[in-house]
């Protein structure tokens, strides 16, 4: 009996393997190496899916994902790419802003490039701790709003906010420069010692500063003869 | 004409390696130089000077294969259908917010995919047909992604870190479209203001060389089909005003109207309305019809025009010239015959629904009251029944909208859509003036149950014999002096509704169970 479908076999057949495929593979591949270094951090420093923002944790937490990622290669756009992964994906267990925006400003702090763009503004949560201490000769820039301690412990890179931050921000930093595009929330530059912390809005409240300089709208607020530095 | 044989030649072929789309031969137009293809109702159209000034830089059987792939695929592949055309472009909007651009990204988009998906799946010429055209713009950086993301020399190059961007995006996994094409829009959104401010200066606008995608690819009965698949789709009623105000012009200009298709430019669209009327679609609910003196079979009564979506077995062919075209073609009206004894038949329907100032706008946010005054107002329409409304929200001060009994679905959707705010006082008079207007017509009302005078309500309901069928959301002191006050009456169903969210399912469910088994209303 004639095959009924006989016209269709192996019409317009081709299939070939492109480049496109490559790059989606290999996309995926360091997404999900990402991600297992994010899941160790969780498992070390977030054991009952609690994590309590002090000094010494993300010092800690710093130094495990530093070692999480070791060998491993990627750009910028994959720091992108798991930013979205952990607003979007059912890939990531659960997410907790502090040891994520450390996991982030690691990989930020070690990527090969010198500058990093990161485009957030459609992430629904707003990342804790990024730009954690950004070393001198990195600029990282980010499209969208940033929670809170953000550019903490500066270490001399530059990092520009195209948004409004919360509190804490630039707070332990050392030298090097924030600026953010619009607002900030309270206790801003909280024990900065150095740099500088450029605001284009609005600031809730400056923290106990020590060192640098604050500015709001243009107007240097700190030091000014009403602002002086905080010593301990 | 050269390019009419080519066609001729290479057709079967084409739609062999496309599989077999259902696709008239493809035509010849006069058309510009700078646009391959032009697609209208499904009839691809290959601009001939667009042919002749290819015809020297590469092979003419090979222009008109790569430009037919291209179009085929966007049938075949992307959009595939207009639900998929108008989803890309609501995500694309989101990004831009401006309408032009997000019309652009989507184009854009979808060329993108068709023409990797052709190059991937098909063998094809378009890589070199685009390495022969000429690239500016947002096209250059286009094909400097298809070099990266095809493995092809085209001739381009540039645009690093934007390609780098754009070639990380899944363009064949179809589940991951919307995701895909906000992306796509946010790393070419730079671009798309420059094309647009550029373009407002020297107001000449520069073509797609692949065509255009508007509504014109489109039938009306697929426009119609898409919106009701969007409706139901869309998380928020907002997005689908937007995207139908967006369109507004186009679907108008298609002839496309809320009332139904086919009217002509005289109805303009409402997008609320559409709305919901799309959503009530998705919902169908059969009806058993109660036993009804002087009712009997259908027969032919009267003729209105033909609309796409009425069934084509009620053409009258004698009086539609034999042609197929909505506003031309005649339709018999049916109406059941008269006939003495217990035919079955179906009551007519009183939609009484509160638009109190507790109640949810419904052209702010999805109403489930609304949507299940709707759903049940179809049930009786479809049954060629009429369906009346009292819309209320103080009606004692004129805030009403009293419709009588008719069939014409605008007018009765309009008046359940109408929002008052305000207090709640019902005026047992209007309904039953509307009760009188027809034969025991079945009633349904939808209210949070806090009127200003529920007794007066209450003993209304109690001396009438009609079917009640009552909806309200919540529980409260008012909707439990409701249920005992009409407790003991047979005729009267009252649905208690926790969960706004539960309101359609529960309104459907129980005017399903209500209307097919009447015994087991309570």
């Amino acid at each position: 009996m004639k095959n009924p479908f006989e016209a269709f076999h192996q019409a317009g057949a081709r299939k070939r393997e492109i480049p496109l495929d490559k790059i989606l593979k290999s996309k995926e591949e360091t997404l999900s190496k990402i991600l297992a270094g994010y899941e160790d951090l969780l498992k070390n420093e977030a054991k009952d899916l609690v994590w309590l923002m002090q000094y010494s944790t993300v010092i800690k937490a710093y130094s495990i994902a530093e070692k999480g990622m070791e060998g491993l290669e990627y750009t910028a756009e994959d720091i992108e790419e798991f930013c979205f992964a952990l607003d979007h994906s059912d890939q990531i267990p659960y997410l907790i802003t502090g040891p994520a925006g450390v996991y982030i400003s690691v990989l930020c702090n070690h990527a090969k490039e010198e500058e990093i763009c990161l485009h957030l503004q459609d992430l629904n949560v707003k990342i804790n701790l990024l730009g954690y201490r950004l070393p001198a000769n990195k600029k990282l820039i980010v499209e969208g709003n940033v929670g809170d301690f953000t550019g903490i412990g500066l270490d001399g890179g530059e990092l520009i906010i195209e948004g409004s931050g919360k509190n804490y921000t630039g707070a332990g930093m050392k030298r090097g420069k924030i600026v953010i595009r619009h607002n900030l929330g309270f206790n801003t530059g909280h024990g900065m010692t150095g740099g500088e912390l450029i605001v284009g809005g609005r600031i809730k409240g400056l923290g106990k500063i020590v060192g640098g300089k604050v500015y709001e709208r243009d107007q240097l607020i700190f030091p000014t003869d009403g602002i002086k530095p905080f010593y301990t | 004409m050269e390019i009419e044989d080519i066609i001729q030649k290479l057709w079967s072929g084409v739609r062999k390696k496309h599989l077999y789309p259902q696709l008239p031969l493809p035509t010849v137009i006069e058309g510009g130089e700078d646009v391959a293809l032009e697609i209208k109702s499904k009839q691809l159209a290959i601009s001939s000077a667009f042919y002749e000034k290819l015809k020297g830089k590469m092979d003419g059987e090979e222009i008109v294969e790569a430009v037919l792939d291209h179009g085929i695929t966007h049938y075949m592949y992307c959009p595939w259908d207009f639900h998929t055309h108008i989803t890309l472009y609501n995500e694309a909007k989101k990004v831009v917010r401006q309408k032009d651009q997000a019309q652009r990204a989507t184009s854009y988009f979808m060329d993108v995919v068709t023409d990797t998906y052709c190059v991937k799946e098909k063998d094809t010429k378009i890589a070199t047909l685009y390495k022969n055209l000429p690239k500016t713009g947002v096209h250059e950086v286009l094909a400097a992604l298809y070099e990266k993301i095809w493995g092809e020399d085209l001739g381009t190059g540039g645009h690093e870190e934007l390609v780098n961007r754009l070639s990380r995006i899944p363009y064949l996994e179809r589940k991951r479209w919307r995701e895909s094409i906000r992306k796509f829009t946010e790393v070419i959104q730079g671009i798309l203001e420059k094309e647009v401010a550029n373009e407002q200066q020297s107001s000449q606008r520069e073509p797609n060389p692949m065509g255009e995608h508007s509504l014109e690819n489109y039938s009306l009965e697929e426009i119609d089909r898409g919106l009701r698949e969007f409706a139901s789709a869309v998380e928020e009623l907002q997005e689908f005003k937007e995207t139908v105000e967006d369109l507004k012009e186009e679907l108008e200009g298609k002839g496309y109207s809320a009332g139904g298709m086919g009217r002509g430019k005289g109805n303009a669209i409402d997008a609320n309305l559409l709305y919901y009327m799309k959503l009530a679609e998705s919902y169908t609910l059969p009806i058993r019809k109660l036993p009804i003196e002087k009712r009997g079979y259908l027969h032919p009564h009267a003729h209105k025009p033909w609309e796409i979506g009425k069934p084509f077995a009620d053409i009258d062919l004698w009086t539609s010239f034999g042609k197929i075209i909505p506003g031309i073609t005649q339709i018999w009206t049916k109406r059941e015959g008269e006939t003495h004894g217990e035919f079955e038949g179906t009551p007519d329907c009183l939609i009484i629904i509160d638009s109190s100032g507790s109640m949810i706008n419904p052209r702010e946010k999805l109403s489930y009251a609304v949507l299940g005054a709707i759903c049940a107002c179809n049930a009786y329409l479809k049954h060629e029944s009429r369906a009346a409304v009292y819309n209320f929200s103080d009606a004692l001060r004129g805030n009403k909208v009293v419709l009588e009994f008719n069939h014409d679905k605008e007018r009765i959707y309009q008046a359940i859509c109408r929002y008052f705010g305000g207090g709640t006082a019902l005026d047992p008079d209007d309904i039953t003036y509307l009760l009188s207007c027809a034969k025991k017509p079945d009633i349904f009302i939808i209210t949070d149950m806090q009127i200003t005078n529920l007794e007066k309500l209450i003993d209304f309901f109690k001396k009438i014999e009609n079917r009640v069928t009552a909806v309200h959301l919540g529980t409260n002191v008012h909707t439990a002096r409701f249920k005992e006050g009409t407790e003991k009456r047979k005729n009267i169903s009252l649905f208690n509704v926790k969960n706004k969210e539960d309101i359609p399912k529960i309104v459907l469910g129980k005017v399903k169970e209500y209307l097919t088994s009447p015994s087991e209303g309570r």
